[in-house]
């Protein structure tokens, strides 16, 4: 790992965690964003027309050849000039080239992402062209001398009183920081700048191979300036941009506007094909196809499938990292979600190392991606691979490499922590603080310890009440659900024998993997992987169930892509995969029971948070929140239920804990605005963050899992 | 759908994204509109539906200051351009606009107010059932500029605080008049 690379990130973030209003602006606007949305796709089957959506560009990518060549003639027939660039600097030679023959000055450009990928405005400025950006939000930013921070909206973290005081640098005037007036200002002072630029410079959001023609969608207006009023036009184009019809074209102009700012669509969207009148004469229009790793993208199975991505910009608008420190921190050019993926590709690993690290995988983007793009997925990819290439520091190596994967070891060394815990934890079950170097764990919020009995011993001395049983099910508990929380377990044996299913612990079970995954080590993932099939299919259970959405996904996600390619464990990991559930969803779902309120006289109310994995991993929500009514709980919904809570494994403890800190004080917040007594969620891993900073903040509200609250019910019979 | 559903939908749309939408039945009483509204000189691109009705007549009777030619030395003076329509859409409230000449264009870009005739016989439902209307509209003029227009310029670049009019119209006035042209393919 680079140290100083890191250092320098660290330092960013604790920048941007010094600026309150940053987060609340972008907080604001990810609510607001929401609301917007749903009212733009009111109507529509949002998952048929993202299927839709990625399997065109799926056909995109595979005839890539064919229809770049299709939409070449057919731009050049309508008397375009296209050059095809490899690389940024071809394009950018290419641009400034043509610029210093034609004794180009000033240049008016209209926002492109592509242009920043390149960072062409540099280009030009060395050969002595003045390129002013026209989009009032890259203005801005040109201005004040950054790059954007969101790909739509490219000043979003910037305030009308910064704004005021860089336009009033502009006209020698103190600007008042009024919005209306300062767009006001940005018309009259851009104006003429149409009129005076020899070249006007476009991205474009689509390329049609059917026409050879592009189109532009947009609210301002300057990119039809920008295209009419000089005598050149330059349209930088990534490749990528190819649709092969003009229906394809307003399938992704249906749903772009809609899924970018909740828009049913912008202001304008212009269709331009070929050399088109301009002055006495006619436009002369370049269209310059950016390659610049798109193709080395399409060539690599894992991550290819980013190619699809639209430029919408809602993976970070719905991402609680970004949320938190925007898109200077968590991005390079591109950012969000999408922004790892492309920075990867387009500018190479070393810039991408960071931000990798900064996803929490709590999938927001792939719920929202209208391309269904599992951006979590590529990022672990992506993760693993700077692994393998970088190392992920000798500390964790040690843990995955030489103590998770021998499992008799592992669990040796946690029993003897939990002996170890006990001057700290005085014999309690939660820590409240730690000693010197480890402090910061627990200052905002309290850590349980690890129990005196991991649920492995436990289990086999609780007799199954259960005479004949409908199933027998093999229970997966996962380490949090083993070591941390063994009680836990006791309960779904009791709710599970209540309903007439016995459950059995296969003792041969280790860790699912997803640590050692998240951290980029995926050779002690596919290791476990093999061990957890393993023990978990040999006595043959009818079902096998857990309480952790993590593990869930760890076998019905991961087994199935670490094994694939191995004949002796592929068919088993999908039989795992097949058979493993969540329990809510297991007693919801399959064994279509309830746990009834019984003698409960009083409602208690609990409002339900949304673990990141059962939600958007295993798509559960509604079983568990059935579950608490049926079993008498009166539900209280939270607001942004489905929000992260902020755990995300080692990423609250060792990577990002400020990060960390600041996405579970908003979880807590909502917890407490929703009134209720309880807050219920399904997963460990959510209980220890907010058991954790509830009681630090000396809340009275109780944390619980589901199973545990179902129990008490038995309890009231 | 019905085409008084299309006319219905398509002006609730046309509304909510900012532009005002009027009906009348005499091309006398949309060129009254024009004059009152203007604030200045208009510009009026060639347009054959708008030639038809003599509608450069129609505002000049009324001693509006026109302007056919030239536009780009006298469009940074003028605060309003006047153009037809190829066709509408009605889910988005969009207009439609081939504006391939270039005096088409800074009409309706350039000025503050942005005035379209549109016979309410010309909408379609959505973006997909216009596609064969820009296909043959591309498929004609192989060398095209095709404009959707919906509702006025707008930014909601400073606070993410929607602002209108930023380099664009600040107002798309829609003028929808009887028997204006029912042809898709001329505006």
């Amino acid at each position: 790992m680079n140290k100083q690379r890191t250092q320098d990130y660290k330092q960013r973030i604790d920048q941007a965690l010094a600026k309150p209003k940053l987060q609340e602006a972008l907080h604001k606007f990810g609510d607001a964003y929401l609301v917007s949305r749903a009212n733009a796709f009111a109507g529509l089957d949002f998952e048929a027309l993202r299927r839709e959506i990625g399997a065109m560009k799926d056909e995109v990518r595979d005839n890539r050849e064919q229809l770049l060549a299709q939409f070449m003639d057919n731009a050049r027939t309508t008397g375009a000039i296209v050059h095809l660039a490899k690389t940024a600097e071809d394009a950018n030679d290419y641009i400034a080239d043509l610029a210093q023959k034609r004794g180009v000055k000033t240049v008016a450009k209209s926002k492109s992402m592509a242009s920043e990928e390149i960072h062409l405005n540099d280009a030009l400025a060395k050969v002595g062209v003045k390129a002013v950006e026209t989009d009032l939000g890259e203005w801005i930013i040109q201005l004040a001398g950054q790059r954007p921070s969101h790909m739509v909206m490219p000043a979003i973290h910037m305030f009308k009183e910064e704004v005021a005081e860089l336009f009033g640098k502009v006209t020698g005037n103190s600007e008042p920081a009024e919005i209306a007036h300062l767009v006001r200002v940005a018309r009259e002072q851009l104006r003429q700048t149409y009129f005076d630029a020899e070249m006007g410079i476009t991205g474009a959001n689509i390329a049609v191979a059917e026409t050879g023609g592009i189109a532009l969608v947009t609210n301002e207006g300057n990119a039809r300036l920008a295209a009419t009023l000089p005598k050149i036009h330059v349209a930088l184009v990534g490749i990528e941009k190819l649709v092969p019809t003009l229906e394809d074209a307003a399938k992704v102009i249906r749903v772009l506007p809609k899924n970018a700012t909740g828009q049913f669509l912008t202001s304008y969207v212009t269709w331009i094909t070929g050399a088109v009148p301009c002055g006495e004469g006619e436009k002369e229009l370049h269209i310059v196809l950016l390659d610049n790793g798109r193709s080395t993208l399409a060539e690599s199975p894992h991550c290819r499938d980013a190619l699809r991505c639209i430029r919408c910009g809602a993976c970070a608008n719905v991402c609680p990292v970004y949320q938190t420190v925007g898109g200077h921190v968590f991005g390079h050019i591109y950012i969000g979600a999408i922004g790892i993926i492309l920075t990867a590709f387009f500018h190479g690993l070393d810039k991408a190392a960071e931000i990798v690290r900064a996803c929490i995988g709590c999938r927001a983007c792939v719920a929202i991606c209208p391309s269904h793009i599992d951006l979590e997925g590529i990022i672990l990819h992506l993760r693993s691979v700077i692994g393998e290439e970088e190392g992920i520091g000798a500390a964790k190596s040690i843990v995955f490499k030489k103590v998770m994967r021998n499992r008799k070891l592992f669990h040796s060394l946690v029993r003897a922590a939990s002996l170890l815990q006990k001057p700290v934890s005085k014999g309690e079950r939660t820590i409240r603080h730690l000693p010197a170097y480890f402090s910061s764990f627990t200052e905002w919020r309290t850590l349980p310890t690890i129990a005196a009995k991991p649920l492995r011993d436990l289990l086999p001395q609780v007799p199954q009440k259960v005479d004949q049983p409908r199933y027998r099910v093999a229970f997966f508990g996962g380490c949090g659900n083993d070591f941390i929380y063994p009680e836990m377990g006791l309960d779904l044996v009791r709710v599970l024998n209540r309903l007439g299913v016995a459950v059995y612990y296969p003792e041969e079970q280790n860790c699912c993997g997803i640590p050692a995954l998240y951290s980029g080590d995926r050779e002690t993932a596919v290791e476990l992987a093999e061990q957890n099939v393993k023990a978990l299919l040999a006595e043959n259970p009818d079902y096998v169930v857990t309480t952790c959405p993590t593990c869930t996904m760890a076998l019905r996600r991961d087994f199935v892509e670490h094994l694939k390619d191995n004949p002796a464990w592929a068919r088993q990991a999908e039989a795992l995969a097949e058979k493993t559930l969540d329990v809510s969803a297991f007693i919801h779902n399959v064994l279509e029971e309830r746990i009834p309120a019984g003698t409960a006289s009083e409602s208690e109310t609990v409002t339900y948070h949304d673990s990141c994995h059962l939600r958007r991993g295993a798509g559960v929500w509604q079983e568990p929140r059935a579950l608490l009514e049926d079993a008498g709980y009166q539900l209280k919904e939270m607001a942004r239920a489905d929000r992260c809570c902020g755990f995300g494994g080692s990423y609250s403890f060792t990577s990002h804990p400020p990060i960390s800190r600041e996405i579970t004080k908003d979880k807590v917040n909502d917890i407490a605005a929703s009134g209720a007594a309880v807050v219920a969620m399904d997963c460990p891993g959510c209980l220890i963050m907010l058991r954790g900073a509830l009681e630090k903040r000396g809340l009275p509200v109780r944390a619980a899992h589901t199973i545990e609250l179902l129990a008490e019910r038995l309890d009231r019979d | 759908m019905s085409s008084a559903d299309l006319l219905q939908a398509f002006r609730e749309a046309a509304i909510r994204v900012g532009a005002q939408v009027k009906f009348f039945s005499q091309a006398q009483e949309a060129a009254a509109y024009i004059s009152d509204q203007a604030g200045g000189l208009i510009l009026v691109p060639p347009s054959p539906a708008l030639e038809r009705l003599d509608l450069a007549g129609a505002l000049r009777k009324r001693g509006c200051d026109l302007a056919s030619r030239d536009f780009r030395v006298v469009a940074p003076q003028a605060p309003a351009g006047v153009s037809g329509a190829n066709f509408a859409i009605a889910d988005t409230g969009t207009i439609v606009l081939e504006s391939t000449d270039e005096a088409t264009r800074l009409a309706t870009t350039l000025p503050e107010r942005h005035f379209v005739l549109l016979d309410p016989r010309k909408i379609v439902a959505d973006g997909l059932a216009a596609i064969p209307w820009v296909r043959r509209l591309q498929q004609r003029r192989p060398r095209s500029f095709l404009a959707y227009i919906s509702g006025p310029s707008r930014t909601a670049d400073i606070e993410r605080v929607l602002t209108i009019g930023v380099h664009g119209p600040c107002e798309l006035h829609i003028l929808l008049l009887d028997g204006l042209s029912d042809d898709f393919l001329e505006n």
